[in-house]
């Protein structure tokens, strides 16, 4: 690991400020004018006001209970998405039959804008948990497989004869050689897949009620309180940007022969 | 169990109705066990198709390759290739990788682990036991990509151009290495290379190959005594006659596929 050394100063604090200077200054600028009243409350509150109803919202717990709602539909979604859409790409790269069956199916489902289908999986499946977490599913699956067949595609023809030579059967050859192979590539679909998995949720929660996120943003804009519609943007950012750093890290800790 | 190679009648065609076109006709040639042999031949001669033919990664279409008797059903334990693209495995490390085949075969960690570290040592990689593939030179993966396939103890080499993406004094190197291997470790090589001084300073015998179809041209035996400095053997008779011997024979060849 290479440290920088000076990041371990103080003069740290005044680099990551540099970075996101003008992230700064737009939030001043957003302070300055709602002060001076140029911009009509409902559509922009004072940014304090924003901060003020977001601490209000997490200290009720009502923000927490909204984040693990949202979160947990996302996630258990994306979990069941990854397990098939791994096993789907895989075979599609490794067995002609799959890839007959499965190759068109991509080929269509990939590029479907999955949100699109919320009325039809709200006619289905209704407007709970279960629908969501179908939903997301079916909108993540598509990355994942896609991604973890060219992955399987791309492994190197003399990797896989290297490891016959040396003796590994058919069988075992999936998990010592083509899923550590294909690994990166199947990595890269997750990390693709965990932000449609959330932006699903929301958009899901905001049509069809039922809590979380989506649902407490949207009620903000209904209850003319906006700035509870601000708050949960600014909640939906951090997870986003906390979700993006854990992966890179899970990245570079797990792959770190790449 | 001596590593002997028996190749008759063999023949190799790809593709099928105009697609066809024959890779290796009518071969049949005969390796002892413990042998170093190098093919050579222009490029498109199917010396490469030969070597995986052995290997098992290839089907033949007519004729028989065994080994030692028995004819070869698929890749096996008892060859083990060295390719010229090294083929590690990049998430495990030098030692990961020379344990590989010894996992394999069921050897006891502790029997593995003294194996591996032996190889390592001899390919002269001690100290990089912990080190991913990428972070390699050319010169250090393929000396792991030999110490991986020696651990296991294969009876025979099968090396395809395996110096050929490296530079000179590297190369020299690896061959006087390999060399020493030979010597010390009873194997049957067969070692495919466009390079004709690095095929009579390695081999015992060389057989040069024709193209369009790949069949056997002529072999030159070269006679040479491989336990001197490598300035001696390079400037001796020998190796100077049998290095122009390969290189006429080969030169033909090149020539008859220019002027048709």
């Amino acid at each position: 690991m290479d440290v920088d050394v000076r990041s371990l100063g103080a003069s740290s604090i005044v680099d990551s400020l540099k970075s996101i200077y003008s992230l700064v200054l737009l939030l001043v600028l957003w302070e300055a004018v709602t002060r001076m009243g140029l911009i009509y409350p409902y559509f922009l509150p004072q940014l304090s006001v924003v901060i003020h109803e977001f601490v209000v919202l997490v200290s009720t717990g009502q923000m927490i209970h909204a984040a693990y709602l949202t979160l947990m539909r996302a996630f258990v979604g994306l979990a069941g998405a990854a397990v098939a859409g791994v096993a789907v790409g895989i075979l599609c790269a490794r067995n002609a039959l799959f890839e007959w069956f499965f190759d068109p199916l991509i080929k269509i489902g990939y590029p479907v804008p999955v949100i699109s289908l919320v009325p039809v999986f709200m006619l289905w499946f209704g407007i709970g948990d279960v629908s969501k977490i179908i939903m997301v599913a079916v909108g993540t699956f598509w990355p994942i497989a896609v991604n973890a067949r060219d992955a399987t595609r791309q492994v190197e023809q003399n990797l896989i004869r290297s490891a016959r030579m040396m003796g590994t059967g058919d069988r075992r050859l999936l998990w010592r050689v083509i899923l550590p192979a294909a690994s990166p590539g199947i990595f890269t679909g997750l990390q693709i897949a965990t932000p449609i998995a959330l932006i699903i949720t929301f958009v899901f929660e905001m049509v069809a009620g039922g809590g979380g996120l989506g649902a407490l943003e949207i009620a903000g804009v209904r209850g003319f309180n906006s700035a509870q519609t601000y708050a949960v943007i600014f909640a939906i950012i951090a997870i986003g940007l906390v979700l993006d750093r854990l992966l890179r890290a899970a990245r570079t800790r797990l792959l770190d022969w790449t | 169990m001596d590593g002997s190679i028996g190749i008759s009648n063999l023949e190799k065609v790809y593709g099928e109705g105009t697609e066809r076109t024959k890779a290796i006709d009518d071969l049949s040639f005969d390796i002892d066990g413990g042998e170093f042999v190098s093919v050579v031949g222009p490029s498109g001669c199917g010396k490469s198709t030969l070597l995986y033919i052995i290997a098992g990664f290839l089907d033949i279409t007519d004729g028989t390759v065994s080994v030692d008797g028995t004819p070869i059903d698929g890749p096996g334990t008892d060859r083990g290739v060295v390719f010229q693209d090294y083929a590690l495995f990049p998430w495990r490390t030098v030692k990961e990788n020379v344990l590989y085949g010894l996992e394999e075969a069921g050897v006891p960690d502790e029997e593995a682990d003294a194996t591996a570290q032996r190889f390592i040592d001899m390919m002269d990689l001690s100290g990089f036991e912990n080190k991913y593939p990428k972070e390699l030179s050319g010169g250090m993966k393929q000396r792991v990509a030999l110490a991986r396939t020696l651990a296991y103890d294969p009876k025979i080499l099968l090396m395809d151009e395996p110096f050929g993406a490296l530079d000179q004094p590297l190369r020299e190197t690896l061959q006087d290495q390999l060399i020493d291997i030979w010597g010390d470790l009873d194997k049957t090589v067969v070692f495919i290379t466009h390079d004709v001084e690095e095929a009579v300073y390695l081999s015992e015998r060389v057989m040069i190959m024709t193209r369009h179809p790949g069949t056997k041209k002529t072999v030159t035996e070269v006679d040479l005594d491989r336990s001197g400095p490598r300035e001696d053997i390079v400037t001796s008779d020998e190796f100077t006659r049998k290095k122009n011997e390969v290189w006429r024979s080969l030169r033909e060849e090149t020539k008859s596929e220019v002027q048709p």
